[in-house]
């Protein structure tokens, strides 16, 4: 039997997710004899070759960018969006609350204007092209990038979980963050992290992306609650678009 | 029954030497600035006078997560069974009522083997609230004391622990305990005062009706405006699920191992809370509104469960979730006295 | 099983079961036939389900389809998710684990004498075939025999061979109707309580049995209710998402009913005051 042929390709980003893979380690060498992992530059040149899982890690910042994800998609089986720069933007989104230019000539100065800079709205995956699963985080959690990649080899619908970080959080009896008057986005935000924030004394600030269906009027009033702004929040949220 | 007087010390040595044998002890500890079930390691981080744990000791009876069945991937299964003979210390009065009716639960109709086998493997020693928590209502639920389901029950009556063995396994354990006499007069009248305390004293919100009331109470309050009043906050986090010690819904996942050839199918907590917790395919949702969710768990504590297990009521007042709410909206008794309010019960 | 259960048997392992036989009904729906390894069947009732799974994958509840009278297990699966399609690719010689039977059961001795009234909705026909089936193989012990079929477009009909030879018998009334018109369809078109006029039997005194998609019920009742059949005289079987299949999980429930165990076939007296129940 063929080994599945899996090919990570990174746009906009700052490469930590892959860096959380390879901290997989020993479980690393398992993946690697299970799957061939097809290197990107080799994977795009052999034009007739697909792919039966494509990692994309990154947003989509450039009009390149946008080719480049669509020649991938038309290639692979199944799409994974991975880490929130892909599911949702991430921190590069941050740069569609002003504009451009300035942004450009902000981050390089007077080389901003050079063409390879050119710079466009940031966008998710999944607003370019059709993903089959996202793998939150910022970075993602390695437990869950393996626990999801072997359903996916056995043929299995990954679990992904659409409940709050408060479930994972709360089975870990961490004391809760609310018993110190502090905000934590935790009722709102996607598990699958084990949340590990409040465990060390943060509070989470939403790096996985709010679940489908958050109560965001909830979060507002029980803010007033605890004598805290919406304000509070939003700062909390610019920073992983999950408002 | 049997029942003797100990002292701390001597309790602290016994405990010691527990620690020492080959069962696995568990007692409460100190975590922040508040308390958790955890292995002990050391007797002296025992903390008897602590006013409630974080998460109930549901969580060494029905782990967050446990493995039911090792199999190989598309073929056969075998029965996981753990049954690791464990010492559970410092259980109160309400936690020992939810583990009790756990008991039945998990008994009755078809035997659920993988929570009795590691029940029975568990020896407990229960003990009377020492100090009373921000939110217990546990007065209010007939739970403030405990007379049945435990090995052995300490009442702290100051310098000494009086213990009460019920069962063969807590009589085989008091044996061990150097300097165990039995109790006197005296001993007995200062428990006696402790539980008396207790059974009017752990109340911080008040029922007020007779917990056995209601079954009869929520027949009538199906389509009450405070479900809706109450869930426009809720964030269907199910943290109020977690924490409760009578909560016992479960999910089941299967998990492949690298070799991609065998895995283990676990059984994981699961809250009625949660959005999803009654979707089906087609992702038709039996119990789309936060509301319907939330009314839900207040049924169940309050009306379905006790018709399974003959009328005791499923919430037994540790009030965790009323701390562990950060809407705060979870307290039964503010919902339940919400309802006695406005309701004509004929 | 280890020496500290006693002699108890873990309700949460499978047995195995090999498929014999497996055909596509339609575009989503596979039919399998299962013979049990341990050589030992169980003993079922129709209106009864088994959990199936395929280890790795997932366990799911699915009906049975098959009566008592036939040899082997015989189930139809739709594929509609993870467990689903996994064995939608499974082959004859293939395994599969089932635990079970679990759940209620329909009438089957309570009906004797009476009229029999099927009314299915798409895969809804599924576990009524058991009932309809088991009928037909004691046919001298029940009245007149009446089957209405709905189903969304005329090819997703399931069974059309058996329900052909069906259609041919004087002591059986077979009414079949699609959703959308179509070219290829020449019978009945319109939604299943469409049929319900047409039945010929005394309604209000016969057993009215109804299974379907969650959104049939409340009209099929309220047809049923104008028709004057008496709830007592109906029987649903509904779904829920189910984790264990024997009363513990809570995930079947409709308040205080489980429907692994009070179900999933209901007399409707038993039903109509529960909010949750359609
Ligand atoms: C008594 C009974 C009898 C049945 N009989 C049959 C039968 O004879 N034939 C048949 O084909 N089916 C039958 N079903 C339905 C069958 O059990 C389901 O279709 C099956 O469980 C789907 O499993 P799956 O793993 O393929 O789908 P899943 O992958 O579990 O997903 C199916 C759908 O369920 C929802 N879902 C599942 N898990 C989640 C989650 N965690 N969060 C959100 N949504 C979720 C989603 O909407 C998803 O699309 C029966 C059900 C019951 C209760
Ligand atoms: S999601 Fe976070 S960790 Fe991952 S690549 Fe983007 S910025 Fe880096
Ligand atoms: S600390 Fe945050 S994530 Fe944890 S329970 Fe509290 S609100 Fe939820
Ligand atoms: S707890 Fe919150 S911030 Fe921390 S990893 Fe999880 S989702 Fe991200
Ligand atoms: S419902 Fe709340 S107070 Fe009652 S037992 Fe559960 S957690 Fe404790
Ligand atoms: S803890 Fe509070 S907010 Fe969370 S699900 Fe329960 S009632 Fe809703
Ligand atoms: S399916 Fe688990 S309780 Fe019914």
């Amino acid at each position: 039997m063929t080994k599945p042929r899996v090919a990570i390709f990174d746009f906009a980003c700052c490469e930590g997710c892959q860096l959380q893979i390879v901290n997989l380690e020993e479980e690393i060498l398992n993946l690697i004899e299970l799957v061939d992992v097809v290197e990107w530059r080799e994977a795009m040149s052999e034009q007739s070759h697909e792919y039966d899982i494509a990692i994309i890690e990154g947003s989509i910042t450039r009009d390149e960018d946008v080719k480049r994800l669509e020649v991938i998609r038309s290639r692979a089986k199944v799409l994974i969006a991975l880490g929130s720069c892909a599911t949702s933007g991430g921190v590069n989104r941050m740069k569609n609350s002003f504009d451009l230019n300035e942004v450009r000539t902000c981050v390089y100065g007077r080389d901003g204007a050079m063409p390879h800079l050119n710079t466009r709205l940031t966008q998710a995956c999944h607003e370019v092209v059709a993903v089959d699963y996202k793998i939150y985080g910022c970075p993602i959690d390695n437990a869950e990038f393996a626990q999801i990649l072997r359903a996916l080899l056995v043929g299995k619908k990954p679990f992904i979980p659409d409940y709050p970080v408060c479930v994972e959080c709360k089975a870990r009896e961490t004391v809760c963050r609310y018993e110190y008057d502090e905000i934590c986005m935790g009722p709102i935000v996607r598990a699958g992290c084990g949340a590990p924030c409040p465990s060390v004394g943060w509070r989470c600030f939403g790096c996985r992306g709010l679940v489908d269906n958050p109560n965001v009027q909830a979060a507002q009033e029980v803010m007033d609650k605890y004598r805290l702004t919406v304000d509070d929040l939003k700062q909390k949220m610019v920073l992983f678009n999950t408002k | 029954m049997s029942v003797s007087t100990v002292s701390k010390e001597q309790f602290r040595s016994f405990v010691a030497a527990l620690i020492g044998s080959e069962q696995t002890v568990v007692g409460v500890q100190a975590k922040n600035d508040k308390f958790a079930f955890g292995p002990l390691r050391r007797a002296e981080d025992l903390r008897l006078d602590y006013d409630v744990t974080i998460l109930s000791p549901r969580k060494y009876l029905l782990p967050p997560k446990e493995t039911l069945l090792n199999f190989q991937v598309a073929g056969d299964s075998q029965t996981v069974c753990d049954c690791q003979p464990m010492v559970l210390i410092g259980v109160h009065p309400y936690d020992m009522a939810a583990i009790s009716q756990m008991d039945e639960l998990f008994s009755q109709g078809e035997y659920d083997t993988h929570y009795m086998n590691r029940r029975q493997a568990i020896t407990i020693i229960a003990c009377d609230v020492a100090t009373a928590s921000a939110n217990v209502f546990a007065s209010s639920m007939n739970t403030a004391t405990v007379d049945s389901g435990f090995d052995i029950l300490l009442t702290d009556i100051g310098g000494a622990y009086v213990v009460q063995a019920d069962t063969d396994k807590g009589r085989a354990l008091v044996k061990k305990m150097a300097g165990a006499k039995p109790a006197g007069a005296d001993d007995m009248a200062k428990r006696k005062a402790v539980q008396e305390k207790n059974r009017t004293g752990l109340n911080k919100h008040v029922l007020e009706c007779k917990p056995a009331f209601l079954p009869k109470l929520l027949e009538k309050t199906y389509d009450h405006p405070v479900w809706e009043d109450k869930a426009r906050l809720c964030y269907s986090c199910g943290s109020c699920n977690q924490v409760c010690p009578t909560c016992y819904c479960f999910d089941v996942q299967d998990e492949v191992n690298w070799d991609l050839k065998t895995g283990s199918r676990c059984r994981v907590w699961d809250g009625c809370l949660l959005e999803n917790f009654a979707t089906v395919a087609g992702n038709h949702n039996f119990r789309k509104n936060r509301s319907a969710r939330f009314r839900h768990r207040l049924y169940r504590k309050g009306k379905y469960v006790p018709s399974k297990i003959g009328g005791q009521i499923a919430c037994v007042g540790c009030g965790r979730c009323v701390s562990a709410c950060t809407a705060k909206i979870a307290n039964p008794v503010d919902v339940y006295n919400t309802l006695l309010e406005n309701t004509e019960i004929g | 099983m280890c020496e500290c259960c006693n002699g108890k048997k873990d309700i949460y392992r499978p047995q195995l079961w090999t498929i014999n036989k497996h055909r596509m009904l339609n575009g989503t729906e596979m039919y399998l036939h299962l013979d049990p390894d341990s050589g030992k069947a169980f003993d079922y009732i129709p209106g009864q389900f088994v959990e199936v799974s395929l280890a790795g994958i997932g366990e799911a509840p699915i009906s049975i389809s098959s009566s008592p009278t036939q040899k082997g297990l015989e189930l139809v699966v739709r594929n509609v998710g993870g467990l689903t399609k996994a064995i939608h690719k499974l082959k004859a010689g293939d395994k599969l684990g089932i635990r079970g039977p679990y759940g209620s059961t329909y009438p089957v001795s309570q009906a004797k004498g009476k009229d029999l009234v099927f009314i299915c909705g798409g895969i809804g026909l599924v576990p009524q075939l058991s009932f309809i089936r088991y009928a037909m193989d004691h046919r001298a012990d029940y009245g007149s025999i009446t089957v209405l079929i709905g189903t969304k477009c005329h090819d997703m009909r399931l069974f059309r061979e058996e329900i052909a030879l069906w259609s041919e018998r004087k002591d059986i009334t077979i009414i079949e109707t699609i959703d959308e018109a179509h070219d290829c369809w020449d019978g009945n078109v319109g939604v299943v309580t469409t049929l319900i006029p047409r039945v010929e039997s005394d309604l209000p005194a016969s057993q009215v049995l109804v299974c379907g998609p969650p959104i049939m019920y409340k009209f099929v009742l309220m047809a049923l209710a104008e028709a004057g059949v008496p709830e007592e005289n109906i029987y649903v079987n509904l779904e829920r998402r189910m984790k264990c299949g024997v009363g513990k999980c809570g995930h079947c429930q409709i308040n205080d009913k489980y429907v692994c165990q009070d179900g999933p076939v209901f007399r409707w007296s038993d039903l109509a005051l529960v909010p949750e129940a359609i």
